[in-house]
């Protein structure tokens, strides 16, 4: 097969819904997705030969049908992108064999080995994951994510438990609960650390809700079948604890203040065997750092957001970014920008002339309008609050879980080295996040904790280094062998 | 204005080590640095302690070997150096001295490895050649392809993560001030000293100027920069090197491992970490035509495999995942021999760089401190000396 004119790294929404649009005007798409099967997390589709069950998203279905039978379009399943290589300017084209002028390098590892795909241009579409918030006992077996409780129920028809207690700050939480309740899970509670008062919508989100029916009938929808299950759905309220050994047995919830701290002496003890933990989403920018695409701070959308101008494109040349990159909004603004991004691809590739690129763009500028109003207000009120859950860290509480680095070490690193700030620097001298997650456990609340002990802001302390491969490969992979791993 | 007795630009190992020398000695030292300490190549490098010359030395031939190897006295006086350090510093710096071997796979490189080992030893090297069952049985985690190897007792690694920091902490102990996020934005001679202009980054509007009655260059690659400042040309130049670290493993890999006929640097951290390096190109990232110094040089495929596939001669190594890469930069000069020494026709402005800059850090540190402060050193650096590419200055 010829190189693609255009790399699509992730199957979710965003990317299924730019390669059926890129195929569709004709270009030639490969798609490079982590999974067996096209879906990404939200529209996850069980294993081959599995019953569905019940309540999978008819508008997953109809997105994966509408790519999957687009022209053009070639699946890498199992398969990771683990570089972008060749986006910067530099001097030395003089060694070795070099893509041609105008293309870059993916490199993926997937079951075939070590390949690179040499695009014209690559649609970054990597989703996110759970916001890691680091308190005590929060690494205990029985401590798991919402969203991997999800997919244990969505994908396997899975209970990994017998009791559940949900908490954290996002309104998945109460789907997820809902979905568990369906499964025939016991939910003993739902704690969410939001004020009832505080999530009260004003007049502005009124107006925004009228444009999101979907999302707002699928909590009402949650919140109804977990009252009657007689479910406590508890607001303002925090996990402060979690304990058991060697696994989890009990967690502590408390009462959350004005300020977002826990109120002492409101502290309750609530036995479960899952803790299943929901603060919100990271975008996966790590593969877009690496490629050097320009990122901003930005909190109540996840975190570092990748920079990008109205067609979706980075400050890298020909690299654009779609769905959660851009800051987390869910899986409908996901599949909006994914159509967008592909038309500026195909307007910059000259498979579309400016002229139809903006008239086909206009629709779905005026959907993604809408989308973000109604999302807008989502995030504010569903923002973490990340000085105030950092404040659930004490000086024995694990910030990184591959090196076992404790937030006292972190502290104490700070202490003896007063002229040290940034996340790099921290890692660097206590090894949080060198491990085989990258620092994708660990980054978020290190930052926080470094942020809080130095006062410097998020910009300052900035992110670790993302540098290839961003997922583990094995050496031997790598390795020249008896054959060089050629371009394809 | 602050006045000091010694400026040290640059907070890396050279310049964290020269201030701690320096302020032990009684200076008062005032250290820049534009970034973070050990942001740059002293903790992005891999930690090698090597004494032996390496592969870049021997690759070209007898004569340049010879030229390389008048650095072996820097590198036996390193080899002290850094077996006393961390009692220096009071505490543990990942120093580990199990030796370290060179690899050879066919007859040509032990040729090469048998009279680069003799050339070592006219300099008092204690290298020794190991062969058949003797070299299984010292390293029996090496492949079968592996003929021989020059082993030298004292080499091995330091961890880059903490040597630095230590020192840096050192320093400020016996009373250097240390200035991070702090750029040097001009350097001039006035009257009997040195004016040094500082700014903390983009516009550097917010600047400072300090006085000092000598100044070292610690600056790594920017060497070059900083000394043009002065109106100083010095042949040195940027290398972009490339490192991978896999998953960590239990401990199987005492040695420090480099092989002659190929670029490979490998070994086991005390985390269980393997580094691989050695010289594997990055790709130095340009701006308006220029080579850029301000951004890390760019991952090449070709540097990746190839170190992945340098790693062969280990067998186990093969198993494990590669979890990170890194690229950094070093300094080379001409001749491969370092730069160190009193910057000729500007009184008070010293320097080091180039040579095995890691290896041999203390060492430059020490000796550039005994140079501020007595005016002369304990042994001969003629052989290093700025004054060599003196004729690219004609004033």
């Amino acid at each position: 097969m010829s190189a693609p004119d255009v790399v699509v790294v992730g199957a979710g929404p965003a990317g299924l819904a730019a390669a059926a649009t890129l195929g569709r005007h004709g270009a030639a798409v490969t798609v490079v997705d982590e999974q067996e099967q096209p879906g990404g997390q939200i529209y996850r589709q069980p294993p081959a030969g599995f019953t569905p069950p019940a309540g999978s998203s008819p508008a997953g279905r109809a997105l994966l049908a509408e790519a999957t039978a687009a022209p053009g379009v070639r699946w890498l399943a199992d398969t990771t992108v683990w570089g972008v290589l060749g986006t910067r300017a530099g001097l030395d084209g003089y060694a070795g064999d070099q893509p041609p002028p105008g293309r870059y390098r993916v490199a993926t590892h997937g079951p075939v080995g070590v390949r690179l795909l040499e695009p014209r241009a690559v649609l970054l579409t990597a989703g996110a994951y759970d916001l890691p918030v680091p308190f005590p006992g929060w690494t205990l077996p029985g401590v798991l994510t919402a969203g991997g409780v999800q997919t244990f129920v969505k994908a396997q028809g899975l209970l990994p438990g017998g009791r559940f207690v949900l908490a954290g700050g996002h309104p998945l939480l109460l789907v997820v609960a809902a979905q568990l309740v369906r499964a025939g899970a016991r939910v003993v509670e739902v704690a969410l650390i939001q004020r009832r008062r505080d999530l009260l919508p004003g007049p502005a989100g009124l107006a925004a809700a009228a444009g999101a029916g979907g999302k707002i009938a699928e909590g009402v929808d949650a919140l109804r079948v977990l009252r009657r299950a007689g479910v406590p759905v508890r607001f303002g309220t925090v996990v402060r604890r979690a304990a058991g050994d060697p696994d989890l047995t009990t967690v502590t919830l408390a009462e959350v203040g004005p300020t977002g701290l826990p109120v002492s002496g409101t502290d309750r003890d609530v036995p479960c065997d899952v803790l299943a933990l929901g603060y919100g989403f990271v975008p996966s920018v790590e593969l877009a750092r690496q490629a050097g695409c320009a990122v901003t701070w930005d909190s109540p959308a996840g975190g570092w957001v990748v920079r990008h101008d109205e067609w979706l494109r980075t400050s890298v040349p020909q690299i654009a970014v779609a769905g959660e990159l851009t800051g987390v909004a869910g899986a409908e603004q996901a599949e909006v920008e994914g159509r967008l991004a592909a038309l500026g691809v195909l307007r910059d590739l000259g498979l579309l002339d400016e002229h139809r690129a903006v008239t086909l763009a206009r629709p779905v500028r005026r959907e993604l309008r809408r989308r973000r109003r109604f999302v807008t207000q989502v995030l504010d009120r569903f923002a973490p609050d990340r000085a105030a859950l950092g404040s659930l860290v004490t000086d024995d509480t694990v910030l990184c879980r591959c090196e076992e680095v404790r937030a006292g070490d972190v502290r104490r690193a700070l202490r003896a080295n007063p002229h040290l700030g940034t996340a790099n620097a921290v890692k660097l001298v206590t090894r949080a996040g060198m491990g085989l997650c990258q620092g994708r456990s660990c980054q978020p609340g290190l930052c926080q904790l470094i942020s809080t002990l130095t006062g410097r802001g998020p910009e300052q302390v900035g992110a670790f280094t993302a540098q290839a491969p961003v997922k583990p490969v094995p050496l031997r992979a790598l390795a020249v062998g008896d054959e060089p791993p050629a371009a394809d | 204005m602050t006045s000091y007795d010694t400026a040290v630009i640059g907070g890396g190992l050279l310049g964290c080590a020269t201030a701690w020398h320096l302020a032990r000695a009684g200076n008062r030292v005032l250290l820049v640095e534009k970034d973070q300490v050990n942001r740059h190549a002293s903790g992005q490098n891999a930690g090698s302690l090597h004494f032996q010359l390496e592969f870049r030395m021997v690759e070209h031939g007898d004569d340049a070997a010879r030229a390389a190897a008048r650095a072996l006295p820097l590198h036996l006086d390193a080899m002290r150096a850094w077996a006393t350090v961390e009692d220096e510093l009071g505490e543990r710096c990942g120093v580990s001295r199990t030796g370290g071997l060179m690899l050879a796979e066919t007859p040509a490189e032990i040729a090469v490895l048998d009279r680069k080992a003799a050339l070592e030893r006219e300099y008092g090297l204690d290298v020794a050649v190991l062969s058949g069952p003797e070299l299984r049985r010292f390293a029996p985690y090496l492949a079968d392809t592996v003929l021989a190897a020059g082993h030298v007792p004292g080499e091995g690694k330091a961890n880059p993560r903490l040597v630095t920091p230590a020192l840096a902490r050192a320093a400020g102990r016996y009373g250097a001030v240390l200035r991070t996020g702090c750029r040097v934005t001009g350097l001039h001679r006035r009257g009997r000293h040195w004016e040094l202009r500082t700014g903390t980054g983009p516009g550097d509007t917010a600047g400072e100027t300090h006085l000092a009655d000598t100044v070292v260059l610690a600056g790594g690659v920017w060497t070059a920069e900083l000394a043009a400042m002065a109106d100083v040309r010095l042949p040195v130049f940027p290398v972009g090197l490339t490192m991978s670290a896999t998953a960590r493993s239990r401990p199987f890999l005492p040695h420090l491992i480099q092989h002659v006929g190929r670029r490979l640097s490998m070994k086991q951290t005390e985390d269980g970490n393997v580094l691989i390096g050695g010289g594997w190109p990055a790709k130095l990232v340009s701006r308006a035509g220029q080579v850029d110094l301000e951004t890390n040089p760019e991952l090449r495929y070709e540097s990746l495999v190839g170190n992945a596939d340098a790693a062969r001669v280990v067998p186990a190594v093969f198993d494990l995942p590669v979890i990170r890469t890194w690229t950094g930069m070093t300094t080379l000069t001409p001749d491969h021999l370092p730069l160190l020494g009193a910057v000729p026709r500007r009184p008070g402005l010293f320097v080091a760089t180039g040579g095995s800059a890691f290896t041999l850090g203390l060492t430059y540190a020490r000796l550039l401190a005994r140079m501020v402060v007595t005016g002369e050193t304990d042994r001969s650096i003629e052989d290093y000396s700025p004054s060599r590419f003196g004729a690219l200055n004609f004033v």
